[in-house]
């Protein structure tokens, strides 16, 4: 089988593999927020991936145009953001749970977006989507205007993040995830502050899930499932690999974000070599768990048998 | 307008009320501090030193009682809305800064206490300007690492910078809460010089617990004894200069009524 | 050093991102009429052309996987040697199918077979080009976003559907059990197909006067919970052809039988797990037909766009003996007993 292997169709996969890597890049950048910045695992977005995208489908079809519909979807991430942020501050159920409430019941909520069905397709043959798998292997100026398009989405993306999160309120996320009682004696208002990056990451992730919808040409309602994992996957992979790369000090943050977002195109380019390889798919779970699993380990067994007769210092 | 700095009235809290883990911390603590005053409490083990500071900060809330700051009346509000009031280094260097950002970084979030935080630029040039030549004064090197990640730092070094923090805004009251207890003699005295110097610099009214009767002699104009929840001892100027830390243990045993078996305290000194 | 592995990492960026865009430009000839980069190994001793076909379906269950068969067959009998097939499971996840998709795009198969719903708006979305032949789906214009309906998609896309003629299924139930009070009907509310079938079987229940109540599942874990529901209210239980049930078949026996309430099924897999009878199509020959169709197009060049939606060719009503046995249903002579492999 393996000699039936052709290196030049695995090459022509791999701008899918590169698109969806960037879309759900996207998404990984949310995670990102409230998993490194805010030391908080929200699984809020396996809920908001298809609220976003349920909301900017709804909305195209409606005639709304697909730029003001990606603008919604990232004001409905917003909202699905905010929700679990109240349950954790105001009514004080831990974050991961407060997190898997809501995604729960996003379920139903996106099911009554979606006009009560589970799927809303939406051709690319009817609108002109942002996003779509039509573009990625077209020939013609499709294709060169959807990637330089995605590039420069990412591209600035990480720019507004990367002001953002050195604004006032930016370091006051960083400072609140990384010392919660520090940032309170500064006069911080941490529960405010949780609030808003969640909204924050969220609402990227409703934006990434408002591509991804168009992209497969419908908004189903199980669509975000596992979007925790991938998401994970993506800054685990990125931080790993690129980690000591982004040490520098000079635009550190943004070098980060793109490391996240190489992660989620590395991630999605293994599961492109999976298929290649014309390896039993229902493998792929067991696979991706076990790469994220060693990329998880490696600072770990670096540490323990990397460096050896590394004096301590007293 | 209080002629006070720091009025703590009738305070009580009570942990786990009920409970077979019941421990009565607060039972009536009254202070009063003038502009100016550098109190040192001390106390054996529970006696309550730590938990008036976590009262006045606001880590909770007390049972009964007032607080009062400068002449505001913070007592219900939360840590966080006191928290311009008051500057805090605390015992754990860990918990004073945040260990991923940098000094610039931590001192930016410390200078903007009791400010609306917006999307102006976190750091500024001309503040940068600033930490350096404060961190300057302290002698230690650090304002040459001003982008170094303050996880990365020692202890003695965290601790300073937590200072800094406390006192950048001049704020109406410093707390200071065992804060050389985690460090090495060396450092700790550092510390406690570097404390003074901030303290006498800017004028500030503070409070710093310690283990130490030796260092709670040698620093500050005031020092307070607590016990058991209360105030038990509470001397200022001349008085204070002259005791000796036998004269401490002498009078914990009249106002207390019982042998001051600390070991802690016997070793600190 | 360090300076080195930064100029390496910014290089490998750049040209990841530029061999997304270059990627496919030198390749990328003119049409998909592709023997082109995709063939791989064998070689046709008559030079007869030979046809890629990639198959993407859905998830492993026995109708679908009874369509793939079908279709294989047909393919294999008109096309011999000279077709390929490439088999890809989605796991029932979204994304693998648009990655699937994908890869059968840029390796220009000759021909897409989706699967199920989910596989067909991936390859739709994928191209325009290569043309797509659905099946084991029910409704191509809702999967498909077509409004004023034809009968055909009036693009790269055609196939056959697994709709099964609702009303004679409601009259079967009616006629073995004409003592009916009330109905249940079980589906996963994440099926856009199965939502569909209640909808259109209610509404045949409704006109013969039986009241009905829908239970509805979001996932797996929640069809014990329906079930039991279910059968404490209602005294027969309707399931369409929904893929999420159709994988937890013998939960649902288990519960039924115990409670002594027939299930009719939507089709013949159900049947074989839960049910009492069905009125079935067979995957099987919807594969089939759909791999006439495809011959059809790539050898006789038929247009596919203008090939309209098959539909099952025969139904036949069938019967589950041992379930039937045990709930004390007696079948009349015209159901065919379906035979259980061991």
């Amino acid at each position: 089988m393996l000699l039936s292997l052709n290196l030049n169709s695995l090459l022509n996969a791999m701008p899918g593999s590169i698109a969806q890597g960037l879309i759900w890049g996207i998404m990984a950048f949310g995670v990102f927020v409230t998993f490194r910045l805010l030391d908080f695992a929200d699984l809020t977005v396996d809920g908001s991936m298809v609220t976003g995208g349920a909301t900017a489908v709804m909305l195209i079809k409606a005639g709304v145009s697909p730029w003001i519909a990606l603008l919604a979807a990232f004001a409905a991430g917003m909202a699905a953001g905010f929700v679990t942020g109240i349950l954790h501050t105001a009514f004080g159920i831990p974050g991961i749970l407060a997190s898997i409430l809501t995604q729960l019941s996003l379920y139903s909520i996106n099911y009554n977006i979606l006009g009560k069905a589970a799927n809303q397709a939406i051709s690319v043959n009817n609108y002109k989507l942002l996003a779509s798998l039509r573009y990625v292997n077209s020939s013609g100026s499709d294709r060169i205007i959807f990637f330089a398009g995605l590039t420069a989405g990412i591209v600035i993306l990480i720019a507004v993040l990367y002001w953002f999160f050195g604004t006032e309120i930016g370091q006051a996320i960083r400072a609140t995830g990384c010392n919660e009682s520090m940032a309170r004696a500064q006069g911080i208002n941490t529960n405010f502050i949780k609030v808003l990056a969640l909204m924050i990451s969220n609402g990227l992730v409703g934006m990434s899930g408002a591509l991804y919808a168009q992209c497969q040409g419908a908004a189903d309602v199980n669509m975000g499932r596992g979007a925790i994992v991938i998401g994970l996957a993506a800054v685990i992979i990125g931080e790993v690999l690129f980690g000591k790369l982004c040490e520098k000090r000079k635009l550190m943050f943004a070098w980060t974000l793109l490391s996240v977002a190489f992660g989620a195109v590395l991630y999605y380019i293994v599961y492109a070599v999976v298929i290649w390889l014309r390896m039993p798919s229902e493998n792929m779970k067991l696979f991706s768990a076990a790469i994220v699993a060693l990329f998880l380990s490696i600072p770990y067994l670096k540490g323990k048998y990397g460096k050896k007769g590394v004096k301590r210092n007293v | 307008m209080s002629e006070y700095m720091l009025e703590i009235q009738n305070v009580h809290k009570v942990f786990n009320a009920g409970t077979i883990n019941e421990k009565i911390a607060l039972d009536g603590v009254d202070i009063r501090l003038n502009k100016g005053d550098f109190v040192t409490i001390i106390g054996g083990n529970g006696a309550g030193k730590s938990t008036t500071l976590n009262a006045i900060a606001g880590v909770w809330q007390i049972d009964h009682g007032k607080i009062i700051i400068n002449g505001t009346d913070v007592t219900k509000l939360s840590e966080h809305k006191r928290a311009p009031y008051l500057g805090r280094v605390f015992q754990d260097p860990m918990t004073g800064t945040a260990a991923t950002m940098s000094i610039d970084e931590n001192l930016a979030i410390a200078a903007r206490r009791g400010r609306h935080r917006g999307l102006r630029w976190g750091v500024t040039k001309a503040e940068r300007a600033k930490y350096r030549e404060k961190l300057a004064q302290f002698g230690l090197g650090l304002e040459d690492r001003l982008t170094t990640k303050v996880g990365l730092l020692s202890g003695g070094q965290r601790q300073a910078i937590t200072l800094l923090m406390a006192s950048l805004m001049k704020p109406d009251l410093l707390l200071l809460d065992e804060h050389t207890a985690a460090l090495d003699p060396k450092t700790a005295a550092k510390v406690l010089e570097l404390s003074d110097k901030v303290i006498a610099d800017n004028d500030l009214t503070a409070m710093m617990v310690t283990h130490n009767m030796k260092d709670a002699i040698a620093h500050g104009n005031r020092l307070i004894m607590m016990h058991e929840g209360r105030v038990i001892y509470d001397v200022t100027g001349e008085e204070k200069k002259n005791l000796h830390v036998s004269d401490l243990l002498r009078k914990f045993e009249e106002a207390s009524g019982g042998e001051f078996a600390n070991d802690r305290m016997m070793l600190a000194n | 050093m360090k300076k080195m592995r930064k100029k390496l990492f910014a290089l490998a960026m750049a040209s990841v991102m530029g061999m997304s865009v270059l990627a496919g430009c030198g390749s990328d000839g003119g049409s998909s009429s592709g023997n082109g980069s995709s063939t791989s190994g064998g070689d046709s001793a008559s030079g007869d052309k030979k046809y890629v076909i990639g198959i993407c379906q859905l998830v492993e269950h026995e109708a679908l996987d009874q369509a793939t068969k079908g279709f294989e067959d047909a393919l294999k009998e008109l096309l011999g040697e000279n077709v390929e097939f490439v088999f890809q499971n989605a796991q029932n996840e979204q994304t693998n199918a648009g990655t699937i998709c994908n890869a059968f795009v840029a390796d220009k198969v000759d021909l897409i077979l989706a699967n199920a719903t989910s596989p067909l708006q991936a390859a739709a979305s994928a191209t325009a080009d290569i043309p797509i032949l659905g099946t084991s789906i029910t409704d191509y214009a809702e999967a498909l976003d077509i409004a004023d309906w034809t009968g055909a998609t009036g693009v790269n896309i055609s196939g056959t559907s697994d709709l099964a003629p609702l009303d004679e299924q409601e009259k079967m139930l009616l006629e073995l059990f004409p003592d009916v009070q009330t109905v249940g009907i079980l589906y996963c509310s994440a099926e856009p197909n199965s939502a569909y079938q209640a909808e259109k079987f209610a509404e045949y229940l409704t006109a013969d006067g039986i009241a009905y109540k829908e239970y509805t599942a979001a996932d797996s874990n929640e069809i014990q919970t329906i079930a039991s529901a279910a059968v404490q209210e209602c005294d027969v239980i309707y399931i369409p052809t929904d893929n999420t049930l159709a994988a937890y078949t013998e939960a649902i026996n288990n519960i039924c039988l115990a409670a002594k309430v027939p299930v009719i099924a939507g089709e013949e897999g159900i049947c074989k797990g839960c049910g009492v009878a069905t009125l079935s199509i067979s995957y099987y020959d919807i594969g089939y037909a759909t791999g006439k169709m495809a011959y059809e197009v790539l050898v006789n060049g038929a247009d596919i766009s203008t090939m309209e939606i098959q539909y099952a060719p025969n139904v036949t009503k069938k019967y589950n003996a041992a379930i039937c046995e045990e709930l004390g249903v007696t079948i009349p002579d015209d159901y065919v007993a379906i035979v259980v492999e061991e």
